[in-house]
């Protein structure tokens, strides 16, 4: 197995080169208005545009009406942790920030824009990050460093007034947590009661950690576990996580009410669910450790591009659901069903913000999406393609409840203007590559 | 939440080490002079003997919660030959175990020392800790201390 992987990683790695080369860059900027000859310019540029920026500068408001702020968003970087490949930089994120500008347009109908930064250190990201806002709608922290990400993140979202998102967190928790709600439904557990390890305290599992406090899970009840073992008020390296990670510190000291330490193990010991996003290696988590769950234990082994056990092993040890990162098994835990969604939905609301509420609210959106939840099948596939404008929808509705939102619309309205985005966009598609 | 304010004992001398390496690996954190050197456990345990013992220059309190050292505090009393006023207790250690902090442990420990050395007429309350430690000087000015002396280092 591990070869065939291998080989078709390879695979895909020429096939991306070859593309790039051909292509060179992923995306470009189109037209949204028709455009006939260099006459239409006397409209859509001087002297005729004057009159529009007159009214913007009359009402801040209506550049929501009259530009393409609405629809845009910047997907932001500093380049220091790119996928697996870690601190490459700015110039060698691009090819990622295309793709995920792709994936933006191609799912929910977004125009994204890739915005690498060349910046030093966090003030430098922050004065970036404001300056540019006047285009943006929203935007989206991509393959930034923790814990700097959790640190840009909440200073952004406190200061700026479009919803701030950062998809290695946000977008990942989301999904977990969907996950998560219809396994707890297939298993007949109560989110309450049931014990959560998180294996692994990285970006992703932290949000998920503060996330499933949101959805009514208790913080009591979840162990968090990180490079150094379990995490608990009393560990040795305590004061040094306050002053580093403050993120990781308040978990430490909120999590794990019974006090259990030593071996990562006896984390494992009568646990309901293990989510883990850890060493993409299996054999990280233990046959035995599963054994040791309570019934029926689900296990997400999210490390990508190999889990942290292979699911048949979990199964074997007595594990009910598992799921993975990968296509190629059942389950598949992908943020690409959150993001598009969830954007679609705050830009359609012009939302001032994005918070917990909103996240919980996609989370049940996309988990009540699986009509009949089984074991293998626990969140949406991405042949869902009714899955984005359903959850922008949700979305849009809470941005409303929560008092974030600019423009004020039902959930059936913002249902049919989602739709109707994403439909006439893959329509584009279809015309831009003369597929019928 | 419950506490119990007490001078420290022979009996604690295990836990106060544990909160007081604890102490000094947070100001390693601070700066390269402040590391914390390796197995001086014994040196550490006699002269928390001594610091104990001697009660005339140092006052030495835990604070407890469900009978577990939250907290610690040991202060030297200085004598100032040339100021007024005469005697300064010196806060030299001061440690609350993280899960007490923003609950009131310590401030409940700093107004029994307080009370510990009103008692004793010492009218003045010096406290240490690394410069950069911001989180410290922001809980003393809390308190209505000020910045007096400070010190510069060089280590070549």
């Amino acid at each position: 197995m591990i070869m065939k992987d291998s080989e078709r990683t390879d695979n895909y790695d020429k096939i991306a080169i070859d593309i790039s080369q051909k292509y060179k860059g992923k995306i470009r900027t189109l037209p949204r208005v028709p455009i006939h000859s260099l006459d239409d310019f006397s409209v859509l540029y001087t002297p005729g545009i004057a009159a529009v920026s007159k009214k913007i500068a009359s009402d801040d408001d209506l550049v929501y009406d009259l530009t393409g702020k609405w629809n845009s968003v910047a997907i932001l970087t500093d380049g220091t942790r790119v996928l697996g490949i870690g601190n490459v930089g700015p110039h060698a994120a691009i090819p990622v920030m295309e793709g995920k500008a792709l994936l933006f347009n191609y799912l929910g109908g977004v125009n994204a824009i890739p915005v690498p930064l060349n910046v030093k250190n966090n003030d430098e990201f922050i004065t970036a990050a404001r300056a540019i806002e006047p285009y943006f709608g929203g935007y989206n922290l991509e393959d930034i460093e923790s814990p700097r990400c959790f640190f840009l993140l909440e200073s952004l979202q406190k200061q700026m007034t479009i919803p701030v998102w950062h998809d290695d967190q946000l977008g990942t928790a989301s999904i977990i947590l969907a996950g998560a709600i219809n396994s707890l439904r297939l298993v007949n557990k109560k989110k309450e009661d049931v014990r959560v390890v998180f294996n692994g305290a990285g970006a992703a599992n932290i949000a998920a950690m503060y996330l499933f406090e949101s959805a009514g899970f208790s913080k009591k009840n979840m162990i968090a576990i990180d490079s150094h073992g379990i995490l608990e008020p009393e560990r040795k390296d305590i004061d040094s996580l306050m002053l580093k990670n403050p993120w990781k510190y308040k978990i430490a000291l909120e999590t794990n009410k019974d006090r259990i330490t030593g071996e990562v193990s006896n984390a494992f010991k009568g646990a309901d669910m293990v989510i883990s996003a850890s060493k993409s290696e299996p054999g990280t988590i233990k046959k035995d450790w599963i054994k040791s769950m309570n019934n029926e234990p689900v296990v997400f082994a999210l490390a990508n591009p190999l889990p942290e056990i292979w699911p048949h092993d979990a199964k074997d040890a007595g594990a009910r659901i598992v799921a993975t990162g990968r296509s190629d098994f059942p389950n598949q835990i992908n943020n690409s069903m959150v993001f598009p969604g969830v954007f679609r939905g705050v830009l359609d609301a012009r939302s001032r913000g994005v918070n917990f509420g909103i996240m919980v609210a996609a989370s049940n959106a996309i988990a009540d999406y699986v009509k009949n939840p089984d074991y293998e099948h626990i969140v949406p596939t991405m042949n869902d393609f009714d899955l984005f404008p359903h959850v922008a929808s949700i979305v849009a509705k809470k941005t409303v409840e929560s008092k974030l939102a600019r423009k004020i619309d039902s959930q059936a309205g913002f249902l049919r203007t989602a739709t109707e985005i994403i439909e006439n966009n893959r329509k584009l598609y279809n015309k831009l590559f003369n597929e019928k | 939440m419950n506490y119990k304010i007490r001078e420290m004992e022979k009996n604690d001398v295990n836990e106060v080490m544990d909160k007081l390496l604890r102490l000094k690996r947070l100001n390693s954190e601070f700066d390269y002079a402040l590391k914390v050197s390796s197995a001086n456990e014994a040196e550490i345990k006699s002269k928390l003997d001594k610091i104990i013992n001697d009660k005339e220059n140092h006052i030495a309190l835990v604070i407890e919660s469900n009978n577990k050292i939250a907290g610690i505090l040991i202060s030297d009393i200085i004598f100032r030959i040339y100021y007024d006023p005469k005697y300064e207790a010196r806060i030299r250690e001061f440690y609350i175990m993280p899960e007490f902090r923003a609950h009131g442990a310590g401030s409940a420990l700093i107004d029994e020392f307080r009370k510990i050395i009103n008692k004793r007429e010492i009218k003045m309350i010096t406290a240490e800790f690394p410069s950069m430690n911001v989180i410290a000087a922001n809980f003393y000015k809390d308190l209505g201390f000020r910045e007096l002396i400070k010190i510069y280092a060089k280590v070549d």
